[in-house]
């Protein structure tokens, strides 16, 4: 199969994907015995059946489930994801504010986890059995294991509560305004508005939370990136290349490290997944305005729109991840085509 | 993860049998298995070890560690060293609980989509992957937003992110011993479907998934302490590892309230996953490098 057809056929797959991943989230929420009427209305109003009826009329939760479905995807069709129930905006609108800060958050983390992890695994490949190996080893086996939440509040304890040196929490100084909002990135957008000091500032709140975020991801990486070049330095090429008298800086670089990075693709893609989840608990810790702050928000007041608006956004961009890694994979190598 | 010519595959019903060679060779993983021991214990004796995890000491709350209290005292004046024990009789239980629920429904859609094939198992494996769509904290947390804050529910909402996963492995299990001579064998000699299933491919396919499981015991943990430090867990009062942190989030000066519970987290989890791996390295090498 060439390059297009594979890339035209996953395409495809993704309005099918994304047709079941509202009817997941419709179902999740809905087929649950919690009472979305008594979560949303004070205890007094739950009390009255007249603003009981009224609610439930309001957002169809008087009409049989399939047809709240269908009112829902129709309305999703149209861009209009309905309006949350708690902060009374339209769900749009909300996701619109928050999916950004959560995606500079989880790229900041990636590009740390993929600077650190993947020459770190190189190194406890080829140094293999020696403290470096043990270093890349110590690293992915507490990254992993350590709480993402209490790192958090560990780093914020020593780095602003004792040495000063971190700013507090949030995303950007009380004191200094906010960039206008063009891609949503405060530094992105600081730095197109021209404040140099504002982007300066945003990228110092974003350092604590995006190394707090990468540490599992380097685990994750570290490890992979480490497995994949021994089983490539194993490799019959390998030493052809080494009995060619090829340095062996050229060998782990130009030879092994190029193969071993294909299967680390897709680790990379998932491990996204994995930051947006990890997101959800650092952005409550540092008070960072993003998608994870207003999931937890909204599953605690049981505001379904919002909650089936954040089940979307983050299935649909896990999704794209993994279609884009396994494009690039079948890109970079053409043996996946060809089975 | 040696891979040393010694781990060589485990016969198959001698599989305890291998099981010290490399664990001998390995402190790292002695050690570990002295950790998640000595854990188990903990929890176990807890309530002769040490104090009630709720006595209150008002006169003395926010005290730092000293020798009345080793690990200080909470907002509300309780000893954090007695919580702290105490919440090992939550997670552990918790995470065996969510992890072994996880492979039984996972296993059963599994084995029922890789042993009736066709159009059950395009439909189930379809649904097994819009799950995996879903990052796990946050299907988690809707599940359990949903069904309301608490431990049964916390365990309830890990079970359903996870058991695809198993769903997955299983299938490709089940099809891989699916044609083997001896299952063909036990066709041929006249046994019901339900017969060879039983008794001839699950009892094949199921050691590895225990070992899968196992190694996710302590990624079950974290996820539990995760949903609990949002306050999706067990009530405050319990005392519980990621509730405690979470209580220690508004008082960052005294460092020891969040500290403890979260060292409790860590040296179990990692130890936990010290010994999965050493656990895969030894038992079945074809799970190895994942």
């Amino acid at each position: 199969m060439n390059l297009q057809g594979y890339i035209v056929r996953r395409v495809c797959m993704l309005p099918l994907m994304v047709v079941g991943i509202t009817l997941l989230t419709f179902v999740l929420s809905h087929a649950v015995p919690a009472d979305p009427v008594s979560a949303n209305l004070g205890d007094q109003a739950a009390a009255n059946p007249a603003v009981v009826a009224a609610f439930r009329h309001q957002w169809g939760l008087d009409r049989p489930l399939p047809e709240q479905y269908l009112i829902y995807v129709w309305n999703l069709v149209r861009g209009n994801m309905g309006i949350s129930i708690s902060t009374h905006q339209p769900v749009l609108i909300d996701l619109r504010e928050h999916t950004p800060a959560t995606i500079e958050l989880a790229l900041a983390a990636m590009f740390l986890s993929l600077i650190i992890g993947i020459p770190l695994g190189i190194l406890a490949a080829v140094r293999r059995d020696t403290v470096m190996d043990q270093l890349g080893r110590g690293v992915s086996l507490i990254g992993v294991s350590i709480p993402v939440f209490w790192l958090g509040i560990v780093a914020l304890f020593i780095f602003y509560a004792r040495l000063g040196w971190a700013p507090s929490a949030g995303e950007i100084s009380p004191r200094l305004p906010l960039p206008p909002f063009v891609t949503g990135f405060v530094v992105v957008d600081a730095l197109l508005a021209g404040q140099r000091a504002v982007a300066l500032d945003a990228l110092a709140h974003l350092a604590l939370p995006a190394i707090v975020l990468s540490s599992a991801s380097i685990g994750v990486i570290t490890r992979m990136m480490r497995g994949s070049m021994l089983d490539v330095l194993g490799e019959d090429y390998v030493r052809t290349a080494r009995s060619k008298g090829l340095p062996a800086r050229r060998v782990t670089l130009r030879h092994v490290a190029r193969n071993a990075l294909l299967p680390v693709i897709t680790v990379i893609a998932l491990s996204f997944g994995g930051l947006l989840s990890g997101a959800v608990v650092t952005e409550t810790v540092f008070a960072w305005p993003g998608l994870g702050s207003y999931a937890f928000q909204s599953a605690s007041s049981l505001d379904f729109p919002a909650i089936m608006g954040v089940g979307i956004v983050v299935a649909v961009v896990y999704v794209l991840m993994n279609l884009l890694s396994d494009v690039g994979y079948a890109a970079a190598d053409p043996r996946v085509r060809m089975g | 993860m040696a891979a040393d010519a010694s781990a060589l595959p485990a016969p198959r019903h001698g599989w305890l049998r291998a099981l010290p060679k490399p664990f001998v060779r390995s402190p790292l993983a002695i050690a570990s298995c002295a950790v998640v021991a000595a854990w188990i214990a903990i929890a176990l004796l807890a309530p002769v070890l040490v104090g009630s995890p709720l006595a209150q000491d008002i006169a003395g709350r926010l005290a730092p560690p000293s020798s009345a209290h080793w690990f200080g005292t909470d907002p509300l004046g309780r000893d954090i060293l007695n919580r702290v024990v105490y919440g090992a009789r939550i997670s552990i239980p918790v995470g065996l609980a969510a992890v072994g629920l996880a492979v039984v429904l996972g296993t059963m859609i599994g084995s029922v989509a890789g042993a009736t094939g066709r159009a059950v198992d395009e439909t189930l494996m379809r649904l097994t992957d819009l799950m995996l769509a879903f990052p796990t904290v946050i299907l988690a947390m809707i599940i359990s937003a949903a069904l309301g804050a608490g431990i049964r529910n916390a365990v309830i909402a890990i079970m359903v992110a996870w058991w695809p996963t198993y769903a997955r492995f299983a299938r490709g299990l089940v099809l891989s011993a699916r044609d083997r001579e001896y299952v063909e064998a036990a066709r041929a000699l006249g046994a019901s479907p339900v017969r060879v299933f039983m008794r001839h491919i699950l009892v094949n396919i199921i050691s590895p998934i225990v070992i899968l499981g196992t190694l996710d015991v302590g990624r079950a943990i974290l996820t539990f302490a995760s949903l609990s430090f949002l306050g999706l867990g067990p009530p405050p009062q319990i005392a519980e590892w990621g509730s405690m942190i979470a209580a220690g989030r508004d008082y960052l000066d005294q460092w020891w309230i969040a500290t403890f519970p979260g060292l409790a987290i860590l040296t179990l989890v990692v130890a936990l996953n010290v010994v999965g791996d050493s656990l895969r390295d030894t038992l079945d090498p074809r799970l190895r490098g994942e």
